[in-house]
């Protein structure tokens, strides 16, 4: 793994760990409820400060912290159209299936392309070490298979017009 | 339209059926490909001939009239099998051409199979035909151009020692125009390497080039560039015209067909990937349900017992009860003798399930 981005998936780590320290908390503004307080933020009280960890000016984390819930939402590299387009479809396939990841959000937070979503119900049910190395791998592997998938399809294009190109000899 | 292989599969699957009948059968069918072209195939127990009529999408603006086949064509059409085949004149309404079919001339050995499959991709020879006579003749001087319009148009511009055909490419799709961009990009970047020289030229352009002037607006909006081939005496050699006109005939079918495969490919691949991720998660949650799997295998144990201390009551009161059959049987009843068995006649329990002896009182 390289240097900066080591970098950046340790202080992602870091932060994560001292986030995740969630707790079943019932709605204040309705009885017998229990919500993501960090998805209404209608108490401010009980909301944390969001920290921002920036890689560069295209790659970025937003970890926003509640007291029963965590939001993480991620900016990733995209450096030119095919990478973009590839990003989107990759993400927007995923967030589809959003149930099959159980923290991923269906939608990502504005200006960013995916977002993950964890309760106290998620931390209850998991490992929190195991969450968080869930959240740094899939960080490490989306620009991997982003990185992957650029070069099989210029591989492909490539071959393509070998064969095209060899119809006229 | 061109597609990559020559042959139409459904012409030459019904050309075969009534070639390997036994006996003539009747035929009248209507066959439709790529919504533009038609062919129907009649054949009947009365006349040895079987009848094929083609309709096919013949445009081009400015060269030949669109409704007839040049004689060009319909020499090349001769020439599959001067025996086998004939034209009919004229040929039937709504169709463009009319072929006369003499099955019983066809040899009976691999060459029948030869010729049915070059009769079923007429229609290839004469979408092709059409382009061989423009390409024919690279080094006119004869400055003209034409645009070839079958289901996407393109351009054939003559210039001095060099035909260049221009493909303006259009996609419904975003994603499907950066696909095939990058195609494109590769396109130029394998040509223009050592060993592919002897191949045509190939250009790509977001815009429109100078050839083109002059030509409508609407003819040259697009969404995906032009690419352009030039084409010099060298790629229209007698060997090589056949090949290098079924190419650009084939080109805009080409790279649609290889954006569509690229888009599976893709999903597939994120298919998968998703799949390992997936995995990776359910691993942190594996662990916790084997710590619960425990606890329930304790819990089962614990109704193990209560069925085991159940089953032990249900031989108690068996016990009993055989015990006064016992009595209501036996009437002969000898006082004294119960204390006696029950002393001396009875086997010693070292088991006990209290965990102590009780000691008698004397």
């Amino acid at each position: 793994m390289a240097n900066p981005l080591k970098l950046y998936l340790t202080c992602v780590r870091n932060t994560l760990e001292a986030a995740l320290c969630l707790q079943n908390f019932p709605c204040q503004e309705v009885e017998r409820h229990n919500k993501p307080e960090v998805e209404l933020k209608t108490s401010p009280e009980l909301l944390l400060n969001p920290v921002l960890i920036c890689r560069n000016e295209a790659e970025k984390c937003l970890i926003e912290t509640s007291i029963n819930s965590l939001r993480i939402s991620l900016k990733v590299k995209q450096a030119d159209e095919l990478e973009n387009i590839l990003a989107k479809k990759f993400l927007r396939f995923l967030s589809m299936r959003a149930e099959a990841f159980q923290v991923l959000r269906r939608k990502p937070v504005q200006g960013y392309d995916i977002s993950f979503l964890i309760t106290n119900y998620h931390c209850e049910e998991m490992q929190k070490q195991k969450l968080i190395d869930f959240i740094v791998q899939f960080m490490e592997d989306i620009d991997k298979e982003i990185s992957e998938l650029k070069m099989s399809v210029s591989t492909r294009g490539r071959l393509v017009a070998s064969e095209f190109l060899k119809q006229f000899l | 339209m061109a597609s990559f292989e020559r042959a139409s599969p459904a012409l030459k699957e019904t050309l075969l059926r009534i070639y390997n009948a036994e006996k003539p059968i009747e035929v009248d069918h209507h066959l439709y490909e790529f919504s533009s072209v038609e062919y129907y195939i009649k054949s009947s127990v009365s006349e040895p001939f079987t009848y094929l009529s083609i309709s096919t999408p013949l445009l081009s603006r400015g060269v030949f009239p669109s409704h007839r086949l040049s004689p060009c064509t319909l020499r090349t059409i001769r020439e599959i099998s001067s025996d086998v085949l004939d034209i009919v004149e004229p040929p039937t309404d709504g169709y463009q051409l009319t072929l006369r079919l003499d099955f019983s001339k066809l040899p009976h050995n691999k060459e029948s199979l030869k010729v049915i499959t070059e009769v079923s991709s007429v229609q290839a020879v004469i979408l092709s035909s059409q382009l061989k006579e423009r390409l024919q003749n690279v080094n006119s001087w004869d400055m003209s151009q034409g645009m070839y319009v079958i289901r996407e148009p393109f351009y054939v511009i003559r210039q001095p020692r060099k035909i260049v055909a221009v493909f303006p490419m259009r996609f419904k799709d975003h994603s499907d125009v950066i696909i095939a961009t990058s195609f494109f990009q590769e396109l130029m970047d394998v040509r223009s390497s050592g060993k592919w020289s002897k191949i045509p030229p190939c250009n790509w352009s977001p815009i429109p080039p100078p050839e083109l002037r002059g030509e409508l607006f609407e003819d040259l909006s697009t969404n995906g560039g032009f690419v352009s081939f030039d084409i010099s005496s060298h790629h229209v050699e007698v060997k090589r015209l056949d090949k290098t006109v079924w190419s650009l005939l084939n080109f805009h079918g080409y790279v649609k067909h290889h954006v569509k495969c690229t888009r599976g490919f893709i999903q597939r691949r994120m298919r998968r990937r998703m799949d390992s991720l997936v995995q990776v998660l359910e691993k942190s949650m594996i662990e916790n349900n084997e710590e619960i799997k425990r606890v329930k295998g304790w819990k089962k144990v614990k109704k193990w017992m209560k069925l085991t201390s159940k089953s032990k009551m249900i031989k108690g009161k068996y016990h009993d009860f055989t015990k006064k059959m016992k009595r209501i049987r036996f009437r002969v009843k000898i006082h004294g003798f119960g204390c006696f068995r029950r002393r001396w006649l009875t086997i010693a329990c070292f088991s006990s399930s209290v965990g102590y002896s009780k000691l008698k009182k004397h």
